[in-house]
């Protein structure tokens, strides 16, 4: 079935406008339907159809991996085999729906090569066997006697699969307005009208394509005001549960959780200190103010971003301190693992403390805030170099007022187990430069590290985890220490804030790679004589040799493959030139192809025939070339009944006026063709070859008297 | 486990049942708006990315309004079936039917479907033949072969009927592909017509029964010189048209019931006053026995299959040539059946081919029993056997010890490249052929 004139044209046009590609699909559409005022036509034979398929299969293949590959198809994939959860999992499908929306929008664009083939090409319909492996494998199993009974071969036109590939292709993007459904419900009345029952009245036609019309558009209004309602009613706690557990508003700890904490070692971040520049000891991402048990938040920081200016403009050069100078300097490439609200990945930076200035940052928008958080959006991996040194940071200064400081708050349920500390350490009234080394010594002797929290004797008594842990246990991981730590400096007056991020310790050739297992949380002190903010520590050391007891033996397979998405993603996002030199590696292999079916027929046509001359005939003369012209009689209309003799058959073909001319040499075929089939000596070279010449001849007549 | 597989039988059964409907009920077109329509509700679960769902409730609603429009089909006709009497596995027949419209209004774009008894079979058979194919499972390999159905009779292709006036009768053509041999049965005929947009028909049936009976597919067969063939006794007469009829004259006897008037001896009559005729020699035909192997355990054995067609062409061939031909094979009972030279005819043979059924219940020793009771009045024996195992090799040797020529044809499952091991026939190895299915015609040519 071929589609009715302009509906393919009209359809590539709707299919631009929807898509954003109006001038692409006006250009395909009007290439198409030119073919109705250029009346030249090609000779294609299957092999040539066979090749321009294979050509739009490469194309294919082309676009899926570069839609693959620009939709982070790598890396979500990579992180959802390496450490499946909700997140990655939903990283993962996002990607692969966006690399099929990709490679669906484009669909039309690919396989217009086949189309404009086909209808470019004297033939109207091609063999099954050219698209489909399974017909070519029957085709190929199938002795000759099947092969030549009627319909062995099945035969279609390209054109409404295209249409319908075509219309798929448009209803790729957010519905806006309803023209989507206006232009689909146009072009099926189109079709529609062209294969309508001839037997009911216009009036009534018309009457049912309006209700059709009627109640698809409620209908539609109806899906979509239901999706409305229930993305509105949906429960908000699903919602955070698909986030990742640290954004620059909250951070959840993982306190107060019983069992064994288990992390990943997949690597997320890789530095290189810059010449003559010691690496830094830890890269922070955030600090937070309040603690709600078990759940750090930025408190006021929250609200207090501001954007920072690229200076100069698309130099790459972002200033977070202006006015300082810092030379000490570190390559950190990272991963954007969120999305902001415009869909463009977005992440914190996990930066050295102190810096001052980011250098080669391809960022598009980049913020700061009080609490130290930098927030860049940008390509899903960003490369960059951050300089910075003792001194400043990003971080607000405590409030003046002690009594409405965010930096003094401790929670009630934890200050009589933090005065039982005090009341140990006896550091009450004392400087700050004496209880901070009573501190840290306090937690590097009296407490271990830990991932394992057992069922203490204090649980299900009310008392709180950090209460459990300052007073019983006193064994846990950084977390436990971070949070003890800076209510246990509240408690004594002196600010402080809740710092997370990462500790660098794990060379790695030149430089160094950090793992999610090297996440870390750590305390920021107030220093009135520096009036800076200060790292403290007191998280036992040991607690990377205990990270280490963890380590699977497989680490060295899940790095390279870590090493391997990482060269990947850097040629994804831009970051290396890889990715300009695929589409040119590319660019010979479909010249050659595209060389093959312009110049090269002659040759394969050859090869062909010699294939076909392999294939084993049990009966003499089944190979005769008369058959096609039976079969290409048929198409003008005369097909030989079931029983009916040739010579009759040949009769009927002469009374068609303009057949009649062929009656002849039909008449001399047939008796070679009756000599080649049924004679015991068979035909002679000569007259074999004159079946054959003779036979292509009246083909071609017959071709040139088309019905 | 019973209760699993008729879980599994309801559902296969609903399964197959439903696309009959929906391959009946829909034209092309509209089997097409319904894949779109899959797609297309697939793709609108996402209806914040994509505008799917407006595609979806838009075909939606024209496959809706297709079927209520379409629904109605209230004309009456009158069909009559000209069926013939035999068809063939594999070969297409045509039959024509003849369609009267009684309605008052003229009918167009009306088409003609055949509707075929239901031939999805019972819980028993359905579960033997899936438990079979388990035990029979082979490695998944992408260009497997895949046998034909064995629930399925035939493809039947839908017919467009002219269009109709009132009353006016039209004849139509149907092509009709058995896949099967045996008995198919026809429930009747339906007439469809489409909607007005033209996916969805509306269908009249009228009920027509028939059955029409699907002799064995069958294969060429180069001229044979079959073992036995150069025994020809000197004494025959190829003209004679009974066995035992022979010219040459040995005595006189008294007349017996049957016997024919020409053969009368009026004189003696005359003389003794009671019917004497003449009596002649007897006549030694070549005589073959066509031994087939029904004995396998598969319900649905495509060896057994192929088994019957080898048998089926051999049946036609000989039959062409001047000799008696005997059918020996085991079913509920053991059966011999003689053809050629006026006893009965190739069809008939034929016929009783379509109907062989595989033997599960008794042994092969029956086999062995029936053809040696025969042994005495053949001149030489075809097999067909579907493997080449102890009990066949002894049969086979058995009747070489009595001194009968024996071609040997075992049929083999595809890929099957072993040689088999000639064993009693290792004198005479080239009455050994092993033929591979799907290169039966192949192998069948090359007999000598």
């Amino acid at each position: 079935m071929k589609p009715p004139p302009l509906l393919l044209g009209a359809t590539l046009l709707f299919w631009g406008w929807q898509s954003g590609f109006l001038l692409v699909g006006a250009v395909l559409g009007a290439v198409l339907e030119s073919a109705r005022v250029f009346r030249a036509r090609w000779e294609f034979s299957d092999e040539d159809f066979g090749r321009v398929w294979t050509f739009c299969a490469l194309l294919l293949l082309a676009s899926a991996l570069y839609a693959f590959t620009a939709n982070e198809g790598p890396s979500s994939f990579s992180n959802f085999f390496s450490d499946a959860n909700p997140r990655t999992t939903t990283q993962a499908s996002s990607a692969t729906a966006r690399t099929a929306g990709s490679i669906m929008r484009w669909l039309p664009m690919i396989f217009f090569p086949f189309l404009a083939a086909q209808t470019f090409s004297t033939r109207e319909a091609i063999p099954l066997t050219i698209i489909s492996m399974i017909a070519r494998r029957r085709w190929r199993r199938a002795t000759p006697a099947e092969r030549a009974a009627p319909q062995a071969q099945r035969n279609f036109h390209i054109g409404y699969p295209y249409f319908a590939g075509t219309l798929f292709a448009s209803s790729f993007h957010p519905a806006e307005n309803t023209s989507f459904f206006w232009g689909l419900a146009g072009l099926l009345t189109w079709m529609l009208w062209a294969h309508r029952t001839r037997r009911v009245a216009l009036g009534f036609w018309v009457g049912l394509v309006a209700l059709v019309l009627g109640l698809g558009f409620a209908g539609q209004r109806g899906i979509a005001r239901l999706a409305g309602y229930v993305q509105e009613q949906s429960p908000r706690w699903l919602d955070s549960f698909l986030r990742r557990n640290v954004d620059p508003s909250h951070s959840k700890t993982a306190i107060g959780q019983l069992g064994d904490l288990k992390l990943s070692g997949q690597i997320v971040i890789r530095l290189h200190p810059k010449p003559g520049s010691p690496p830094p000891a830890y890269l922070r991402e955030a600090s937070y103010r309040q603690f709600k048990s078990p759940v750090w938040f930025a408190g006021n920081s929250k609200d207090d971003f501001e954007t920072v200016a690229e200076d100069p403009p698309n130099s790459g050069s972002w200033s977070l301190l202006p006015g300082t100078s810092n030379t000490t300097g570190v390559t950190i490439a990272c991963y954007l693992d969120g999305f902001s609200t415009n869909g463009s990945p977005q992440g914190m930076l996990p930066l050295p403390t102190g810096s001052g200035r980011l250098e080669n940052l391809p960022a598009y928008v980049l913020r700061k805030s009080g609490a130290g958080t930098v927030v860049a959006e940008g390509p899903g991996l960003v490369v960059f170099d951050a300089f910075f040194g003792p001194g400043r940071t990003l971080d607000s200064p405590p409030a003046t007022n002690a009594a409405t400081s965010e930096d003094l708050i401790v929670p009630d349920s934890d200050k009589a187990a933090l005065e039982g500390v005090i009341a140990e350490l006896q550091i009450s009234g004392k400087p700050p430069a004496e209880i901070l080394p009573a501190v840290a010594g306090f937690f590097a002797s009296k407490f271990t590290y830990g991932t394992w929290q057992r069922r203490g004797r204090g649980a299900g008594t009310g008392s709180s985890a950090i209460t459990r842990f300052l007073l019983e246990t006193r064994k846990g991981h950084c977390e436990y220490f971070a949070t003890a730590t800076v209510l246990l400096l509240r408690q004594l007056k002196i600010p402080a804030r809740y710092a997370v991020g990462y500790s660098v310790h794990e060379p790695s050739g030149d430089g160094y790679v950090v793992r999610l297992s090297d996440a870390h949380a750590w305390c920021l002190v107030w220093s009135e004589a520096q009036q800076t903010w200060i790292d403290f520590d007191t998280t036992p050391a040991s607690w990377v040799a205990e990270e280490a007891k963890n380590r699977s033996p497989w680490r060295w397979l899940s790095d390279a493959w870590s090493r391997l998405t990482f060269e990947f993603s850097k040629f994804k996002w831009g970051q290396s030139k890889l990715r300009q030199y695929l589409l040119w590696i590319m660019v010979p292999g479909l010249a050659l192809l595209l060389y093959q079916i312009l110049f090269r027929r002659g040759r394969r046509r050859q090869a062909g025939k010699k294939a076909e001359a392999a294939i084993i005939v049990h009966w003499p003369g089944m190979d005769s070339e008369f058959y096609q012209l039976e079969m290409q009689l048929a198409g003008h209309g005369v097909p030989r009944r079931p029983s009916e003799p040739w010579n009759e058959w040949l009769e009927r073909v002469a009374e068609i006026p303009a057949l009649a001319g062929l009656q002849d040499p039909l008449r001399a075929l047939l008796r070679l063709h009756y000599r080649y089939r049924f004679d015991p000596p068979g035909l002679s070279d000569a007259d074999r070859e004159r079946l054959k010449h003779e036979t292509q001849v009246c083909l071609e007549s017959l071709n040139r008297a088309k019905p | 486990m019973n209760l699993v597989l008729k879980l599994i039988y309801r559902a296969d059964r609903l399964v197959s049942g439903s696309t009959y409907w929906t391959l009946r009920r829909f034209t092309r077109t509209g089997q097409a708006l319904l894949v779109a329509l899959l797609s297309a509700a697939f793709m609108g679960l996402d209806t914040e990315g994509s505008v799917g769902y407006q595609a979806f409730t838009l075909l939606l609603a024209l496959l809706l309004v297709a079927v209520l429009s379409g629904f109605r089909f209230p004309s009456r006709f009158t069909v009559e079936r000209g069926l013939p009497r035999f068809g063939t596995v594999g070969q297409t027949l045509r039959y024509g039917i003849v369609v009267q419209s009684l309605s008052p209004h003229p009918l167009s774009g009306l088409a003609l479907l055949e509707d075929l008894a239901d031939p999805r079979p019972r819980f028993g058979e359905w579960k033997d033949y899936k438990l079979d194919e388990t035990r029979h499972v082979r490695p998944f390999r992408l260009n497997r072969r895949v046998g034909p159905k064995p629930f399925k009779f035939a493809t039947i292709k839908e017919v467009a009927v002219p269009t109709l006036a009132r009353n006016q009768t039209a004849e139509v053509s149907v092509e009709f592909t058995p896949l099967r041999r045996g008995i198919v049965h026809f429930a009747g005929v339906t007439l469809a017509r489409p909607d007005p947009f033209g996916l969805f028909r509306a269908l009249r049936r009228l009920p027509l029964s028939a059955s029409l009976l699907i002799l064995p597919r069958r294969y060429g067969l180069p001229p044979l010189a079959l073992p036995g063939a150069m025994k020809y006794q000197p004494g025959g007469v190829a003209l004679a048209t009974n066995i035992g009829r022979s010219d040459e004259f040995v005595a006189l006897r008294d007349y017996r019931r049957g016997d024919p008037l020409r053969h009368i001896h009026w004189r003696s009559w005359a003389k003794t006053g009671k019917p004497i005729v003449k009596e002649f020699a007897d006549e030694f035909f070549v005589r073959h026995a066509l031994i087939l192997d029904t004995f396998t355990e598969r319900p649905h054995s495509e060896l057994f299959e192929e088994a019957v067609s080898v048998a089926a062409s051999f049946a036609c061939t000989l039959l062409t040539q001047e000799s008696l031909l005997d059918l020996l094979f085991v079913g509920p009972q053991a059966y011999s059946f003689t053809t050629g030279r006026g006893l009965a005819h190739a069809d008939q043979m034929l016929e009783i081919l379509a109907s062989v059924r595989p033997c599960h219940a008794q042994p092969f020793g029956l086999l062995e029993q029936l053809v040696l009771n025969h042994s005495s009045s053949v001149t030489g024996c075809i097999c067909v056997l579907l493997a080449w195992d102890e009990p066949r090799r002894q049969l086979v040797e058995k009747l070489k010890l009595l001194g009968l020529p024996v071609l040997v044809l075992v049929i083999q499952p595809p890929g099957e490249t072993q040689p088999l091991d000639p064993g009693p026939l290792r004198d005479e190895p080239d009455r050994l052929h092993a033929l591979e299915i799907g290169r039966i015609q192949e192998q069948l040519a090359r007999l000598r």
